[in-house]
């Protein structure tokens, strides 16, 4: 893939024309870690140290072969400790997400994501789970480190369809089943609901010690709302339709949105929750490097 | 309602456009999907509602103008019954001051009347006083004022002029159509029955005139007047000349009267006559010898009667020299004259003398101190001599053209350029127009046979007065200039015809030739009203001048250049001068018909008063005052405003997109 390896980014555009998922991820990571010897510490382990260059009197045992088959360079995985932290990646699936406004549909950048997540803690060797969700559980992968579980979850990201309508409550319930250990769990989501109401609902999973991020995928239509004539629009999940004129989505739309974005943000940091807002339109491993840039400075 | 042009109608089908359009647009707005509807607040739907009754109104106002436009070229109607009571009332007081108003205190009688009229008006009236001769004349503009009407009644004199009833009922049916008001019409006059039009239809008044008519005098009094004097307008020798004057009485018993005969106001005989009752006398004075110039007579009754004005007869006499004709040959062959002066010299009358000359020596001749030129046969004339006698028609004189072979073969008649070729064999002479001057009192051309004739192709404005059998133009009359042309479609020599042979070869030589010498224009006397002409044509720069009977020039510096003619309107003698140079003295006399002062019948009048929508049925009348009103006017305004309401809100519908 002359194309990619030769740009720094990649656009989600050409990672939606490829076929498999796996190879976007590795393909977002490897980008991802490419950037790695201007920002050291990375990574979802709390005890996940650096990656190092080899040099030679290294002990070959530290050496990340897989990173060097994908780069032939090679790299040394440094931990500070045991890694045990699970990642659970929650991924919102209902008809809101099948929005999209050019090539990549919010769903399609959120699966992305999803897959280049599962492949990070795969490269760590962290245990990592799926659940995939609308309104109820449509899959669930168990986190785990074994062998073939990052094939399982990029099927089971691969697998997801869009369902109806979102509700956090029911899935997230089920969730605190399963989350028996701390660890990290994200959910990526587009996030149409009100923020209290979101927050509030995936609060209970900070209290046992786990760690939480929101990834919202938003498309860049929906940030910036621009209509030629008066429209009716539909809304995606409840077929309810509501006309609107361009003076509307021109002076009052974008500064609702960006409330609405901004009260998510403020409540969820307030509440020890990561944040952060994600356009379809963005690179992804540009945007996974800012996140994590942003979280080992917090850190 | 109604429609003139309904076809028009077809076009509210093109009202489909817009609204199919505003269907269309309406159906184009299809659900737009959007992932979430929760930032978009329901208060929009109302915005949505006012903009989509925005957009209904400017289809309305698209439909609205489409619509009026075409109601509007489908021109409709209804039928309107004006409201001949909603009218405001034009009272027009019509005072008679025609020449028999003369009679007695008759004149003095119609003013009182017309001023108790005006001061039996209601206040605030309006009025109108006009005075009605031949003529109608307003005195007023319509009027509230009294002190305007009364003074203006006070102005009105007799005329000269004879009262017609016809004229006076014209000019109340055309104000009836253009005031728009309700006339009430009051006419006080003696209703003389000599002023009746041939039709009493010619009587009607219009649909909103009421008219009222005072009659002033009573009875038909008696009156006797010199009804016509007989005495020649020209004469050319010193041979006397016998006058001859009838007297008549209307309404008379036999009565003696004195008749007197005066030339330039000096008594030349006097004789006593009785007029029989109810009759009329012809009286024969001694023969005159008329002196060199023009001379002012007049007959004259004594004692008078009460219209002093018919009473006396003015005529005028002039005696002069025979005037010369110029009779001019071509080819060498001056016995091509011998038929046409014998004829002439035949009528001594004619005050003619042909003089003959040869066809080259036209333009060394001074062509103006002939009465007339004769072109016999010219062919195409040399160019001094076409432009000599162009000259000489142009400025006033006259030409006799006779048309044979060699004009034919020259293609065009000379000096008035007709197009002339070779006509057929033998012909006949056909009809003629006696009531032409040029042919006045001349017998029929019958039998008169033509071997040979130019075919003649008379240009427009000419008068074709005498034609062959076979319809092609015998006399052609025409003008150039200020002069007259006549053309004869053979020559005047026998060559090619008989007409010299026959009886009235001489007849039509003479009056011809008093025709062409304009001396048909100018009898002893004419009546007044006459018009007299001055000029032929605008053009010419020469001033006219006419001098009244008072002695006061009567017309202008503008008028004396450019009038074509002048009303004799005065009882006198006028001196007349022709913008041709020609001086005329004109006698003028009241109309005689004046003097016959019978008055209408009562029930004549009685059934003139109710003449037109006074005689007309309720019904009738409601049939007149419907008329049809269209109001395509008031539908064009209508799609006016329509116009700019749609382009008003069109702009902010597109300021809208183009904001979008």
């Amino acid at each position: 893939m002359p194309v990619e390896l030769t740009n720094r980014f990649v656009d989600p555009a050409v990672l939606a024309g490829m076929s498999s998922l796996d190879l976007v991820a590795k393909i977002v990571v490897d980008g991802f870690i490419s950037g790695l010897h201007r920002s050291p510490d990375f990574g979802f382990s709390q005890e996940f140290a650096e990656y190092r260059a080899y040099t030679p009197g290294d002990d070959l045992r530290h050496v990340d072969w897989n990173v060097y088959a994908r780069t032939e360079k090679a790299y040394l995985k440094r931990y500070r400790g045991e890694t045990n932290t699970a990642l659970m990646v929650l991924l919102d699936a209902s008809a809101s997400m099948g929005f999209a406004s050019g090539a990549v549909s919010k769903f399609d950048y959120a699966r992305f994501l999803a897959a280049s997540l599962v492949y990070l803690a795969h490269l760590q060797r962290d245990s990592a789970g799926l659940i995939v969700f609308h309104d109820e559980v449509q899959n669930f992968v168990r986190p785990s480190a074994r062998q073939g579980q990052l094939m399982r979850l990029l099927h089971g990201i691969e697998a997801a369809v869009l369902g109806k309508r979102t509700d956090f409550k029911r899935p997230f319930f089920e969730l605190q089943q399963f989350l028996k250990r701390r660890g990290i769990t994200v959910v990526i989501s587009d996030f149409f609901d009100d923020p209290g109401k979101i927050v509030d609902t995936v609060i209970p999973l900070r209290f046992r010690g786990n760690e939480l991020i929101l990834f919202q995928v938003l498309d860049p239509a929906e940030l910036d709302f621009h209509l030629a004539e008066p429209a009716v629009l539909v809304d995606m999940e409840t077929g309810e339709a509501v006309e609107t004129s361009p003076s509307y989505a021109r002076e009052e739309y974008p500064g609702k949105i960006r409330a609405h974005v901004s009260d998510l943000h403020s409540r969820a940091e307030s509440a020890g929750i990561d944040h952060f807002l994600l356009p379809t339109n963005r690179a992804l491993d540009e945007a996974m490097r800012e996140y994590f840039t942003i979280r080992q400075g917090r850190l | 309602m109604g429609f003139l042009s309904p076809w028009f109608l077809a076009g509210i089908a093109v009202a489909g456009l817009p609204l199919w359009l505003h269907l269309l647009r309406k159906f184009k707005r299809t659900p737009q999907p959007f992932s979430s509807v929760m930032l978009f607040e329901r208060r929009l739907e109302s915005s949505s509602r006012h903009r989509r009754l925005r957009e209904l109104l400017l289809l309305a106002f698209r439909l609205a103008l489409l619509l009026l436009l075409a109601f509007a070229f489908a021109n409709p109607f209804v039928k309107h019954t004006s409201a001949v009571a909603g009218r405001r009332t034009l009272h027009v007081i019509a005072v008679d001051h025609s020449f028999s108003m003369r009679y007695g205190h008759r004149m003095q009688d119609a003013k009182a009347r017309a001023h108790a009229l005006v001061n039996a008006l209601p206040g605030g009236s309006l009025a109108e006083v006009v005075a009605v001769d031949s003529h109608v004349q307003a005195l007023t503009q319509p009027e509230r004022g009294r002190a305007a009407l009364q003074s203006a009644i006070d102005q009105i004199q007799p005329s000269d002029l004879a009262s017609s009833f016809g004229e006076f009922a014209r000019v109340l049916r055309v104000m009836d159509r253009s005031t728009g008001m309700r006339l009430d019409v009051h006419f006080i006059g003696d209703m003389q029955q000599t002023s009746m039009p041939p039709a009493f239809a010619d009587l009607a008044a219009g649909p909103h005139t009421s008219l009222s008519l005072s009659r002033v005098g009573s009875g038909d009094p008696p009156n006797w007047a010199v009804e016509s004097v007989s005495a020649p307008a020209r004469v050319y020798s010193a041979a006397r000349r016998q006058i001859t004057a009838v007297i008549a009485g209307w309404e008379t018993s036999a009565a003696s009267k004195t008749v007197s005969l005066l030339l330039d106001g000096k008594t030349l005989e006097t004789k006593h006559v009785t007029v029989p009752a109810n009759g009329r006398v012809e009286v024969k004075f001694s023969p005159i010898a008329v002196p060199y110039g023009a001379h002012r007579g007049e007959v004259r009754i004594e004692p008078h009667d009460a219209l002093a004005g018919d009473d006396s007869f003015l005529f005028s006499v002039e005696r002069s020299d025979s005037r010369k004709v110029l009779f001019l040959y071509a080819g060498g062959h001056p016995e091509e004259a011998l038929y046409y002066k014998t004829a002439m010299a035949s009528a001594p009358g004619s005050g003619l003398v042909v003089e003959t000359a040869r066809l080259e020596q036209a333009a060394a001749k001074n062509l103006s101190q002939y009465a007339y030129v004769v072109l016999n046969d010219p062919g195409k004339l040399d160019p001094e001599s076409d432009r000599a006698v162009c000259s000489y028609v142009e400025g006033g004189g006259a030409v006799l053209i006779a048309a044979g072979a060699r004009t034919a073969g020259a293609g065009h008649v000379p000096v008035s350029g007709d197009a002339v070729s070779f006509g057929g064999g033998s012909e006949i002479a056909g009809s003629i127009d006696k009531n032409a001057a040029a042919l006045a009192g001349s017998a029929d051309f019958k039998n008169v046979r033509f071997s040979r004739y130019a075919s003649l192709s008379p240009k427009a404005g000419a008068r074709v007065i005498a034609r062959l059998s076979g319809g092609s133009p015998l006399l052609v009359q025409e003008h150039r200039g200020e002069g007259r042309i006549l053309i004869f479609a053979a020559p005047l020599d026998g060559s090619e015809s008989d007409f010299p042979l026959h009886a009235s070869y001489v007849p039509f030589v003479v009056q011809t030739g008093r025709y062409l010498a304009g001396e048909e224009d100018q009898p002893s006397s004419v009546a007044t009203g006459t018009p007299v002409q001055l000029r032929r044509t605008r053009s010419q720069g020469t001033a006219a001048n006419v001098i009244g009977p008072g002695g006061r020039r009567e017309l202008d510096i503008r008028q004396a250049s450019t009038a074509l003619s002048f009303d004799l309107d005065q009882d006198g003698f006028y001196q007349v001068q022709r913008a041709t140079g020609a001086r005329l003295l004109v006698a003028v006399d009241a109309d005689r018909r004046e003097s016959d002062l019978a008055a209408l019948p009562d029930d004549t009048l009685a059934l003139w008063r109710h003449t037109g929508t006074a005689g007309a049925s309720q019904s009738d009348r409601r049939k007149q005052q419907t008329r049809d009103r269209t109001f395509w006017r008031d539908l064009l305004l209508l799609a006016l405003a329509a116009a700019l309401l749609e382009s008003i809100f069109g702009s902010r519908y597109l300021g809208r997109g183009r904001e979008a």
